[in-house]
């Protein structure tokens, strides 16, 4: 019946995403994007847009596949710069650098990067499941989420701070406090009056993410790689040459892969939330369920491939609402839409009945190009992982160098380049405080989600406060946050007394 | 030894990063990777430049002309100004590199615009009305005087619109009945605070005689997913926001003086005895203050030429193209200006 009928589309996508041309546009787009992604300040939104026009004048599918592969290779190439040189090329991998920074300095880069590459073709390639099978019931979704369910998305966000703050709960919380802090510059959401905008019209869409993202993680670590005498990286020795992964590796990784594609996935689907959030909510629960926990915050590769994996599986989520009816859940898709309604093909619908054939041309295209970035990935790592051999005599001016570049790219202003070292100065400061530069990014991206959903739902409601607790989604956030929070303590309690327990047992080996 | 090496390595670092930057706004980076398709349709043209713009007697750019715009890349007007420059190449004979200048509610690019060389060699897109508010709201220190008007390129009007499957509304008249009746509890989701369709709703509303809640989203696509959402009850947005996806939403009025060809069936607001005006938005291509006359004069030829070309007129089909010439243009802005600072309090109490 119908279903055979899909299925026959689906095979025959295959078949036409499978022509010389379309094959070479997969290479050649993913392999620019992941320069795209690795560059600081060139995000996947940007390397989209720009190709954009280019496609106008190809073929519907032709043009979609290369768009799609941009945005893959994007999303997976900002983990490159994050796990060699702590410099998260896109927001998108923003908790990769946590963990995966930390194994580049144990010698360990090889696997770094191949656990990123892995999991994020993992990642990508599960996300087309829910393309493929459930795009028009997931899509339902998107319309589920209105201002009080992303008030409780934010919350449940912040929530992962209490995770990414390891070493003092208190710390994390004072860093998530001047996040949100900052998150208030800008134009009044709701009012539109003028907030600590000094006079500056350039705040008036409040501060630049990127730009704060780059200060507070790559250019504190020029300046605390700077204060150091010179250390000569060059531990042969140490250095893993392969990239790829063994079977343990692998094995630990897989139930991380599965969480993270899951909450990739879902994050994808919702509007107004993206990668960026997707990949602290990946990494964050990849720790509460890590059997070695202890790893953490010391080069976790399970922290490396939750969040790796997280922000790969949001490519296919996104795309479903985008899709089905019309509603763009991140920039990027946003982007894509424009590509489509140009390309004179209405999202709704009609794109599985009348243009079912373009679309599922398009989806092949997309889990094809998986299988590209994980071939181009693993070939250009081996090259890329060098740069940890690197001495810091080369790192620092280099690094130096991408942060005022990468924060010029953005707008091609000066004011970038000026917001971006006053957020490494704090970004210094902080760590030299111990205080937490990830917590703050996390705050930035969702305080004004949160202040904006807080808002418009007490709007809503004139003033009642039961608006928030309405919808079913509503409470299963709650719920989400209340875990999230709670976990942690349970979880070491639990863990001391299985330890105690253990300890008693066998007292000589204690 | 190392020092030089390390400085060498930065220097090739600087340079290639460099290079890189101004390529990818320069659209030449992805072209290495497009094979013959794309530029085979602009290379006939570049030949024949001086038959095709007419007024080129005397003035013509020298080198690649820039165009800004003050918006994201992948926006609405950077989508519609790149369809536009691409064929306007051929027109102009020179290469236009659209230059996404964005941030602080698109003041960032127009301060750029107005502060520009006036040689002609720099042009950008303002929008109506979000220019005259950034002006109203201080967000620049440039005013209406900074920019020599050239033409307009694309106009959207204004709607009305619920959502297809709610059966309140039929018409505007229910709208405005349930609005009265329920005054002060009607939701309507806006682009933005104080941005073109929450000026539009209020207009809509303060000439029918009724209050509502307005919830501000981040931009027009949130707005719409609040409508559908069954977040808010109404809203207004411009006839390309629902391009493609007008199967969900019930039209009921439109901000214009005369009903819009593409609906026919759809009233105008003043016909229904509301706001009766225009509203809606506008790109218009202007140029920093001071540029010489037969400059303006050139490239509202080439602009106008571009236009009327048809393939330009097949790529542009989704959008509202409307040219309206320098004069015209100019009265437009100043008309939209006096409109944004008639805003006044009583307007959004």
């Amino acid at each position: 019946m119908e279903f055979a009928e899909t299925l026959q589309l689906m095979g025959a996508g295959f078949l036409n995403a499978l022509t010389p041309l379309n094959l070479l546009m997969m290479i050649g787009g993913t392999a620019m994007g992941i320069i795209i992604g690795c560059l600081p300040g060139l995000s996947a939104a940007m390397g989209v847009a720009l190709t954009l026009p280019l496609t106008f004048t190809m073929e519907p599918e032709t043009g979609l596949i290369v768009l799609g592969a941009i945005y893959c290779g994007a999303i997976f190439g900002g983990s490159i710069s994050a796990i060699l040189i702590h410099t998260p090329g896109t927001p998108a991998s923003a908790a990769t650098a946590i963990e995966g920074y930390q194994m580049t300095l144990k010698g360990q880069a090889g696997r770094a990067l191949a656990t990123a590459c892995y999991s994020s073709f993992w990642g990508g390639l599960l996300s087309c499941i829910s393309l493929y099978f459930f795009a028009p019931a997931l899509a339902q979704l998107a319309l589920k989420f209105m201002s009080a369910e992303k008030f409780w998305l934010s919350i449940f966000g912040l929530t992962i701070i209490a995770g990414v703050s390891s070493k003092s709960m208190v710390k994390g919380l004072i860093s998530g406090a001047l996040g949100l802090l900052i998150s208030c510059i800008g134009l009044d959401p709701i009012t539109g009056a003028k907030r600590f905008m000094f006079g500056q019209s350039y705040f008036a869409e409040g501060v630049n993410t990127t730009c704060a993202l780059i200060g507070l993680f790559s250019m504190s670590q020029v300046f605390i790689l700077a204060e150091k005498a010179i250390v000569k990286r060059a531990r042969a020795a140490k250095f893993s040459d392969k990239i790829w992964l063994n079977k343990e590796d692998r094995k630990l990784i897989r139930p991380t892969i599965l969480r993270s594609w899951i909450i990739g996935n879902i994050i994808g689907i919702l509007p107004g939330a993206g990668a960026s959030i997707a990949c602290f909510m990946g990494y964050n629960t990849s720790k509460q369920f890590s059997k070695h926990k202890e790893d953490f915050s010391h080069g976790s590769i399970e922290g490396v491939a939750g969040s790796e994996a997280a922000n790969n599986a949001v490519t296919g989520g996104s795309l479903i609402p985008m899709l089905t009816l019309g509603i763009p859940g991140e920039s990027v898709t946003a982007v894509l839409m424009g590509g489509l309604v140009i390309q004179g093909l209405a999202p709704g619908p009609a794109l599985f009945t009348e243009h079912a054939g373009m679309t599922y041309t398009f989806f092949a295209g997309f889990v094809l190009v998986q299988f590209f970035m994980l071939a181009i990935g693993l070939l250009g790592c081996r090259g890329f992982a060098q740069i940890s051999r690197l001495s810091d005599a080369i790192l620092i001016p280099a690094v130096t160098v991408l942060c005022f570049v990468g924060s010029y790219a953005i707008h091609k202003n000066m004011m970038d380049i000026v917001v971006m070292l006053i957020f490494g100065v704090i970004g210094y400061l902080m760590r030299k405080m111990d205080l937490n530069t990830a917590a703050v990014v996390l705050a930035l991206i969702l305080g004004p989600i949160g202040e904006k959903g807080l808002r418009n739902a007490l709007r809503s409601s004139g003033g009642s406060i039961g608006v928030l607790f309405k919808s079913p989604v509503s409470w299963v956030l709650i719920i989400l946050s209340v875990i999230s929070i709670f976990a942690p303590i349970l979880m070491a309690k639990m863990e001391k007394k299985s330890q105690d327990n253990a300890n008693k047992g066998d007292p000589v080996e204690a | 030894m190392k020092k030089i090496i390390a400085l060498l390595l930065a220097l090739v670092m600087v340079f290639a990063l460099a290079a890189c930057g101004e390529k990818a706004p320069a659209e030449e980076t992805p072209a290495e990777e497009t094979p013959a398709e794309a530029p085979a349709e602009e290379t006939p043209a570049e030949e024949t430049p001086a038959e095709e713009a007419p007024a080129a007697e005397g003035w013509a750019p020298d080198g690649p002309v820039t165009m800004i715009v003050a918006y994201k890349a992948g926006s609405g007007t950077d989508t519609t100004a790149r369809i536009l420059t691409k064929f306007a190449e051929k027109y102009v004979g020179q290469t236009i590199v659209v230059e996404n200048v964005d941030g602080g509610s698109g003041s960032i690019g127009w301060t750029q615009l107005a502060d520009a060389d006036p040689d002609g060699m720099t042009l950008g897109f303002m929008n109506l009305p979000n220019f005259s508010s950034s002006i109203v709201k201080e967000l620049g220190d440039y005013t209406t005087a900074d920019f020599a008007p050239i033409c307009n390129h694309v106009t959207e009007t204004s709607l009305v619109i619920v959502r297809a499957d709610d059966d309140r509304f039929n018409t505007l008249e229910d709208l405005v009945a349930y609005g009265k009746e329920h005054d002060g509890e009607l939701i309507a989701s806006t682009n933005g605070p104080q941005k073109s369709n929450h000026i539009g709703a209020k207009a809509f509303a303060n000439s029918a005689g009724f209050k509502f809640i307005d919830l501000p989203q981040g931009g027009t696509a949130d707005e719409l997913t609040s409508l559908r959402g069954k977040e808010a009850d109404f809203c207004v947005a411009k006839v390309a926001d629902i391009a493609g996806s007008e199967s969900e939403y019930k039209i009921l009025g439109a901000f214009s003086e005369e009903r819009l060809a593409a609906y026919p069936d759809v009233p105008t607001l003043g016909e229904l005895g509301y706001y009766d005006k225009w509203l809606g938005s506008s790109r218009c291509i202007v140029a920093p203050a001071g540029v010489p006359e037969e400059v303006l004069a050139f490239y509202e030829a080439a602009f106008k030429a571009t236009m009327e070309d048809p393939e330009y007129l097949e790529a542009a089909a989704n959008f509202a193209t409307n040219f309206v010439g320098a004069e015209g243009t100019a009265k437009m802005i100043e008309e939209q200006q006096v409109f944004a600072e008639s805003l006044n309090e009583d307007f959004w109490a």
